[in-house]
């Protein structure tokens, strides 16, 4: 299948949050530029394609999205460990779902890979008469934690190509650029390896 | 210009010359400036359009019920005659001047029509239809215009169409066959959409058995026009229609014939091109400028006469590729395996329908793979329809169709063909004495009803029977104990509504309780405004909304939401253990849609919960269970798929989540949904027979699977796909067959293992690899509803006790051995299986546990 391949490396991200920050809405409006008001509830978990090109090379950005209930954590959990980014997203105009980062951070910490790239989201920020969070609050909170933060609408398309571009590149440095050589090499063919070979890694540990 | 009052042909005899017709003042009223059938949408006066040719008991076979097939009327119509040809209609589409025939061809519409709607114009269609004379009838014939449309709209009922013939791309045509059969043709349109199939009845309509006659008369044959079989209905809509537009055999596919061709079309599919496998194969990897029979080459883009024909015949395109089903899957592994995959492709591949597909799995193997499917279904349906509508099941059984073991099913039991009719609401209401209202029948009977025929859509039957069926009300109850019954739980619905209501209110309860309160009854608004939505009873947001700080204030809201979220937070206050999960709220709407009413709606939610309680527990272990049990039915009935979902890392089963989760309400369309519930409520073969369907969705899509799909993330996004595009009726006949079969299979293994002589089979339980361990809560694979499930595993379906212990294994005719796991035993029992209270409480995640 090595003919197959089209890009030159895969990397996997998940989106997590309360449900109803509108995780599916930016992961929709970032794979298919695109925007539905009246969404529905995700249940399970799935994920969408998209290919970018970071400094020349092709990039597959694998993006699974989980339902955001706490209830159905034990299920969302089993995915962390496949994934290379985490996107945790919270809704502007719901305090409570910036109050609960920390724990959905935690839990990113007990359950995801070691040294995985983070990024705090802060989506709808374009209902500014309904904002509860500050940028500067969410700003505090990233630095506090020690990860990047940008606020984005997925309704208005703001920021949200630019989120997923930075946290892509961020990886990107992460995994091929830093390492040797022959290991970058290596990487990038485990990596590349798409449809059977780390795709597992998010499949297997689930329930 | 003028109607046809006007017959040029002297052989007018049979009809006296009618009077200065309505036409005058129909066709005068046209805008000759809008080309073609933009101006029929001008003659809502009802004047209507020339009835140029028709047949009747040309059927719609909307469902495999026969009872549901809709007798209508094919036939070709004329909205305004074109000027320079009103004379004479071409009898040879090549002899008219090309400019008149443009015209001509413009105006003329294929259509068909239901009997029903048909009106007084009866009378003008049997008038039109007797005329036996080859030619358009001399007179002008005025009908109703029907309404005219260029894509087939798939709502339920909305079958009559007509379609001008310049839209039209093909027209698949499937003569009768063995005789019984009915014959069937298929309009494809030049968008891409296909009309559902019209099945010519012959044996009932006169003309045909005229025609027939009159060919044996003069021919001594009853062969069709082509020679091939015996002559029907279709040949001559096909032959009509030849005497008006250009009708090519396709010579790749001789069952379609292609109407007014374009030259590319021709190239793609006509007689000119001929492409071969390898000819559409070298158009995919761009080779076709070394191919003589391709016109040579312009740019790469627009000019380009490949590109062109791919993109006009797009869809169709893709159609042809797969039905030559022995290069499909090369073409699909040459599109996958090319690294130079030209870049016309990848554009026709970006039609946004399929740029999503192919996108998410980088190729176009498996967008065609699932493509292939998609006929597949579409032509097991047919004929699966035809098998249903046909009354001679027994001839049927010796035709040797029988690699479809449904069939045998049906074949055994031929009253099953009434049993698939819909209960009405007059049939149910014959099960209940008049006087006090108390079932005459077992309830047994009725469940079989309704799970094989459902409860008519269409009257209200459905609003009292769930009620039944949810278990709201006992079989054995009179009219009065419903009554009273009924009044009762209105009260306690109140009285349950209250009291979240007034804890709201006076902020009763700890810190912690009231934040957790407020929690819920954001995340169930939340959620409810994103809950079938689509369905005109939730879509209005009529209503301002009662919070104004509510999310939700500035898009309005409607009474129903607001009875949703009602319901649901009463819910909360009544499952206090549970709690509000995501998933309630689907689970919810149908029950609220067919009763509305929140009380009543509300007690039918109690009850549908009880049985899914286990699914919505903190650690999961409910689902685990499903999931674990299924991964042992397809290990036992279809060993080769779990082979295949061994290696690629899915035995988990976790695909099947969603649709277990909150029983395939995101698969199926809404009134598709009505209908699984109902059948899965009825318990009547097991209580868990919405793994049957699963186990029957996967077995459709098997060969596709192990064929093409290579890893977890894969099998993940193919089966969530699959959402919008599953069969019902099949699905339910395919998931009844599967649970006989393992019915069967059970039996044969106890029988074998209870056998004295035998050597005992090891008892050794073949567990599935176990799915891997989560980091749950406790770490470790728990059963929940083990215990309930437990107590009724040996009632078998059959109600024959078990013959031996749980845990047995037995080789099975197969190299495998098999075993019947206490997941899977419990799979014949009917009994519910319930969580009790306390296990929802350590395990629900609500704000009691």
């Amino acid at each position: 299948m090595a003919g197959t391949r089209n890009y030159d490396f895969l990397i996997k991200l998940l989106l997590i949050g309360d449900s109803g920050v509108g995780k599916s809405c930016c992961l929709l409006r970032f794979s298919e530029d695109s925007f539905t008001p009246s969404f529905i509830t995700t249940i399970g978990i799935d994920f969408k394609i998209r290919t970018i090109e970071l400094d020349g090379k092709r990039v597959k950005l694998q993006i699974w999205d989980t339902a955001g209930q706490e209830r159905f954590r034990t299920i969302t959990t089993a995915y962390y460990r496949g994934a290379m980014g985490i996107l945790l997203v919270y809704d502007v105009t719901d305090e409570k779902s910036f109050n609960n980062i920390r724990t959905w951070f935690s839990n990113v910490e007990q359950h995801a890979s070691e040294g995985v790239n983070k990024m705090l989201i802060g989506n709808k920020c374009d209902w500014e008469e309904k904002r509860a969070v500050s940028t500067e609050q969410g700003q505090a909170l990233a630095n506090e934690l020690g990860i990047p933060f940008m606020e984005v609408s997925a309704k208005s398309n703001i920021n949200v190509e630019k989120a997923f571009f930075q946290l892509a590149g961020d990886i990107k440095k992460r995994i091929v650029d830093t390492q040797q050589p022959q290991q970058a090499q290596q990487q990038s063919v485990q990596v590349g390896a798409g449809q059977g070979g780390v795709a597992a890694g998010l499949g297997k540990n689930c329930c | 210009m003028s109607s046809s009052t006007e017959p040029q042909v002297e052989d007018a005899t049979r009809e006296p010359p009618s009077p200065p017709s309505p036409t005058a003042s129909f066709y005068d009223m046209s805008d000759d400036e809008e080309g073609g059938y933009s101006t029929i949408r001008h003659s809502k006066s009802g004047k209507g359009v020339k009835l140029l040719y028709t047949k009747s008991k040309v059927y719609v076979h909307p469902s495999p019920s026969a009872r549901d097939n809709i007798p209508g009327y094919v036939a070709v119509m004329q909205q305004k005659p074109a000027r320079d040809l009103i004379a004479s209609p071409p009898t040879s589409p090549g002899s008219s001047s090309s400019v008149g025939r443009r015209a001509e061809i413009n105006s003329l519409l294929l259509a068909w029509v239901p009997e029903k709607s048909l009106g007084e114009a009866n009378t003008i269609y049997t008038k039109v239809e007797s005329n036996d004379s080859g030619e358009p009838p001399k007179q002008s014939h005025l009908v109703p215009a029907p309404p005219v449309t260029t894509s087939h709209s798939s709502s339920v009922g909305a079958y009559a169409f007509a379609i001008p013939v310049t839209d039209i791309f093909s027209i698949l045509v499937r003569p009768p066959n063995t005789g019984w059969w009915f014959g069937s043709i298929v309009i494809n349109t030049r968008a891409g959409d296909s009309f559902p199939a019209l099945f010519f009845h012959d044996s009932e309509c006169q003309s045909t058995i005229d025609q027939r006659k009159k060919l044996q008369r003069e021919n001594f044959s009853i062969s069709g026009e082509d020679g091939e079989g015996m002559f029907w209905g279709g040949d001559e809509v096909i032959r009509w229609l030849k005497k008006f537009v250009t009708v090519e055999r396709s010579s790749q596919e001789p069952s379609v014939y292609l109407i007014e061709p374009s030259e590319s079309d021709r190239v793609g599919f006509g007689s000119a091109g001929k492409p071969t496998p390898d000819k559409v194969r070298n158009v995919l990897e761009g080779k076709h400028k070394d191919d003589p029979a391709q016109p040579r080459k312009g740019s790469v883009n627009d000019g380009d006469p490949v590109m062109k024909a791919l993109k006009q015949a797009r869809w169709s395109f893709l159609e042809k590729m797969s039905q030559v089903t022995t290069f499909t899957r090369r073409t699909a592994q040459a599109v996958a395996e090319n690294k130079n995959l030209p870049p016309q492709v990848r554009r026709l591949m970006q039609d946004p329908q399929v740029q999503t597909v192919s996108d998410e799995f980088d190729s176009a193997r498996l967008y065609l793979a699932r493509w292939a499917m998609g006929i597949a279904e579409q032509s097991e349906r047919e004929r699966s329809q035809r098998i249903w509508t046909a009354k001679d099941m027994l001839e049927m059984e010796e035709t040797g169709v029988g690699e479809f073991e449904v069939l045998d099913m049906e074949a055994q039991d031929l009253s099953l063909m009434d049993k698939r009719k819909p209960v009405t609401v007059e049939e149910w209401n014959g099960y209940f004495n008049v006087g006090t209202g108390v079932l005459e029948k077992t309830p047994d009977e009725v469940k079989d009803r309704i799970f094989h025929g459902g409860l008519d859509p269409d009257d209200s039957v459905r609003k009292e029977a769930w009620l039944f069926i949810l278990g709201v009300y006992e079989w054995t109850s009179t009219k009065q104990e419903r009554h009273a019954k009924m009044n009762s739980l209105r009260d306690e619905y109140i009285r349950l509504k209250g009291a979240w209501w007034e804890r709201m209110l006076d902020e009763q309860g700890t810190l912690e309780e009231r934040e957790w309160w407020k929690e819920q009854k954001m995340r169930i608004e939340k959620d409810v405004h994103r809950t079938d939505r689509h369905i005109p009873l939730f879509a209005g947001e009529d209503i301002p909304h009662p919070d104004p700080d509510s999310p939700f204030a500035e898009a309005g809201t409607n009474v129903h939401l607001e009875q949703m979220k009602d319901m649901l937070l009463t819910y909360n206050e009544y499952n206090r253990d549970l709690g509000y999960v995501q998933g309630m709220s689907d689970l919810l709407a149908p029950i609220y849609a067919i009763e509305q009413d929140d009380a009543v709606a509300f007690w039918g939610f109690v009850k549908f919960m009880e049985r899914m309680e286990r699914n919505f527990l903190r650690d999961q272990s409910g689902m685990r269970l499903q999931l674990v049990t299924l991964d042992q039915l397809c290990q036992l009935l279809d060993p080769k798929l779990y082979d295949h979902l061994q290696k690629v890392d899915s035995t988990n089963f976790f695909f099947f989540f969603r649709m277990l989760l909150v029983w395939f309400k995101r698969e199926f369309s809404f009134p598709d949904i009505l209908r699984l519930y109902e059948t899965l409520w009825t318990d009547y073969l097991s209580s868990n027979f919405h793994l049957f369907i699963a186990m029957a969705i996967l077995e459709k899509h098997r060969n596709v699977i192990i064929d093409h799909l290579k890893g977890f993330d894969e099998v993940l996004k193919y089966v969530n796909e699959l959402s919008g595009t599953i069969d019902l009726p099949s699905t339910l006949i395919r998931a009844e067959a599967l649970f006989r079969r393992f019915q069967r299979t059970v039996e044969a293994i106890d029988r074998k293992s209870s056998f004295p002589g035998m050597p005992k089979p090891e008892l050794r339980q073949r567990l599935p690899v176990p799915p891997p361990t989560s980091p749950g809560v406790d770490g470790r694979p728990r059963r929940a509803s083990q215990a309930a499930t437990g107590s009724s595993a040996g009632a078998s379906a059959s109600g024959r006790a078990p013959t031996v212990g749980d845990h047995v294994a037995a080789g099975i005719g197969a190299q495998k051995e098999k075993v019947v796991t206490p997941e899977l035993r419990a799979l014949l029992s009917r009994e519910v299986p319930k969580l009790d209270k306390q296990e929802v409480k350590d395990h629900g995640g609500g704000v009691g546990a």
